[in-house]
């Protein structure tokens, strides 16, 4: 269980992380999602007590990390993929954390099993690839057999098969009662692995939910139409409540409005329609509205 | 490469239960990250080998037939027995200098020092369990190779008849004292490295102090024709640890000098007690920074 409470933190004139409170639970995995710069990695690291916040508290397990008097048993963090000397091998770097809390060689074999490393782990991770590093990362928190993990971006740099088993290594975690927390800007990502989403943008939580919350939430329903007549369509739904797009493929894009009624209206009207399709918002869409307004870095598309 | 999905599905580790933090466990995980750099093992080859190669090569080579000639009374013989055995002090100061500062930079370089303070949160033990095993690295791979040149030199020096005896205190102090040096220039770098945080800085900074600000000061003092800036540069750890492996002649040791033209000059245990003062001031404002800063 980690309890984060009015937490802030402030780089300079910018403010990284404002005011953020959530709860993470143990038993599900809870996905932290958001633009990058939202504040995420940050909010993370004054988790694992690298940065003071400058305001809040964060507890895991009722205490602050820096007070656990056995903090690898307790939490596994990924904070970043390589948080390593690239001179030492990983298989060194694993038994020199190892060592800070009597955990025996045994388990370092383990996790280095685990997480697929046996053929490079003598090898100095300064030749690792990305996905590799990751893996070492993976293979750290996972060393005290921990009952929290905390994973900032841990299917970054992975090839497919490596997302593949990430996905089900934080969903079996979570099964045996573990508090899972992992961040991700890949809503994709997190749709199939999380249980419950917080989206952070500019550093503010925008959304704290079940997955399924935030996807029913978004855009209500939207309908595409399509047909020889949109004027005489637009006439016969108009309401207040109904807003109607044109896409540049000539199909109308619907809000407000269920696809049942269209139909009716359209053939109360005589106007013929080629398709009338219901969207459900996927989690992209979702999440695109929520940090639309909240994206640190906005990409121009050229016109 | 195949990740067994299989071996994940395993019972909770049971064993590790009761597992927990201890200031000999980050010892034990400090002298794992040692040893496992090859960087820092070069260090110490270098350190070792100078010290007893330098001697070595000196005392076969040399003509000490002016300190074979000396009165017994004069000390010759045993200025110049500490001046060779100490000898390799100049170059070693540099490699310990070097190693000090690389030690924490290098971890900061890399991005270790997160795992490092992840796994030690309140960062005091870390802290201490790599500046305990730096500095007894530093001395006992130092003061064994010194030894071995004393023993090496020594009968060098008897074949050619400039006699000392090693139990004598004013050989054996100087030359016990070039470790005690090299071990507190280790600490000090260490200090310099994590206040600076970077490898070239730290480098730098540490080098520059020792090679740099010396001969400045000096040529200032000169120039100047001033003695209070002669005098500072006494205080410098170079200056001031020079005196830990210098051969004491006898009849000083009545406290910090002003002799009659009104410079200052340490002895021995007065060039341990500023550089030691120097290293502890350093380390507390080091440790003060290490438990504030971000990570």
């Amino acid at each position: 269980m980690i309890e984060i409470q009015h937490l802030s933190k402030r780089y300079g004139p910018k403010l990284a992380v404002d005011d953020v409170s959530f709860t993470v639970r143990p038993g599900i995995v809870t996905g932290f999602l958001g633009p990058n710069g939202a504040g995420k990695s940050t909010t993370m690291r004054m988790v694992m007590g690298l940065d003071r916040p400058t305001a809040g508290t964060v507890t895991i397990n009722g205490s602050p990390y820096a007070k656990l008097r056995d903090p690898l048993r307790q939490v596994g963090a990924l904070l970043e993929a390589k948080a390593v000397h690239t001179g030492r091998s990983a298989f060194n770097h694993l038994l020199a954390l190892a060592a800070t809390h009597g955990i025996p060689k045994s388990r370092v074999d383990e996790v280095i099993q685990m997480t697929g490393l046996e053929t490079v782990a003598k090898k100095r991770v300064g030749g690792f690839s990305l996905g590799m590093g990751q893996r070492l990362g993976i293979a750290v928190a996972l060393l005290g057999d921990p009952q929290t993990l905390i994973l900032d971006e841990p299917v970054n740099g992975l090839d497919p098969e490596g997302v593949l088993w990430v996905r089900q290594l934080t969903r079996y975690l979570a099964s045996q009662g573990r508090t899972v927390f992992l961040s991700s800007h890949l809503m994709s990502e997190m749709a199939q692995t999380a249980d419950h989403v917080v989206v952070l943008g500019r550093g503010r939580v925008l959304a704290d939910a079940p997955i399924g919350d935030i996807l029913s939430g978004a855009s209500g329903q939207r309908v595409t139409v399509r047909t020889p007549t949109p004027d005489l369509l637009m006439g016969a739904i108009a309401s207040p409540d109904v807003t109607v797009q044109q896409t540049p493929d000539g199909s109308l894009s619907v809000n407000g409005i269920a696809a049942q009624q269209i139909g009716e209206a359209a053939a109360r009207a005589g106007v013929v329609l080629h398709e009338l399709t219901p969207v459900t918002a996927s989690l992209e869409q979702a999440y695109l509205e929520l940090t639309q307004d909240e994206v640190e870095y906005h990409s121009e598309v050229a016109k | 490469m195949t990740t067994a999905t299989a071996a994940a599905h395993q019972a909770p580790r049971t064993d590790l239960d009761g597992i927990h933090l201890g200031f000999a466990r980050l010892v034990r995980s400090e002298w794992i990250k040692l040893r496992t750099i090859r960087s820092t093992v070069w260090c110490f080859a270098i350190l070792f080998l100078v010290n007893i190669g330098l001697p070595l090569l000196v005392a076969s080579v040399g003509d000490f037939s002016g300190a074979a000639a000396a009165p017994a009374t004069s000390g010759a013989a045993g200025s110049t027995a500490v001046a060779v055995i100490t000898l390799g002090v100049n170059l070693t100061s540099l490699v310990v200098a070097v190693l000090g500062a690389l030690i924490i930079t290098g971890e900061y370089a890399t991005g270790m020092i997160r795992s490092t303070f992840t796994a030690d949160p309140r960062r005091s033990g870390a802290f201490f369990a790599k500046a305990l095993i730096l500095a007894v690295a530093t001395f006992v791979i130092s003061a064994a190779s010194t030894w071995i040149a004393a023993l090496v030199v020594h009968p060098i020096f008897a074949g050619k008849g400039v006699d000392f005896s090693l139990g004598d205190a004013q050989i054996f102090m100087p030359v016990l004292g070039s470790s005690v040096y090299v071990t507190l220039l280790a600490l000090l770098a260490f200090g310099i490295g994590v206040l600076i945080r970077t490898t070239a800085g730290g480098i730098a900074v540490t080098l520059g102090l020792l090679l740099v600000v010396p001969p400045i000061l000096s040529v200032i003092g000169g120039l100047l024709h001033a003695d209070w800036v002669t005098n500072i540069s006494t205080f410098l750890p170079s200056e001031a640890g020079r005196q830990l492996y210098a051969f004491d002649g006898g009849g000083a040791g009545q406290g910090a000098q002003s002799t009659g033209s009104g410079l200052v000059t340490l002895d021995g245990w007065q060039g341990f007690g500023v550089l030691g003062a120097e290293v502890l001031a350093l380390g507390i404002a080091a440790f003060v920074l290490v438990k504030r800063r971000d990570a």
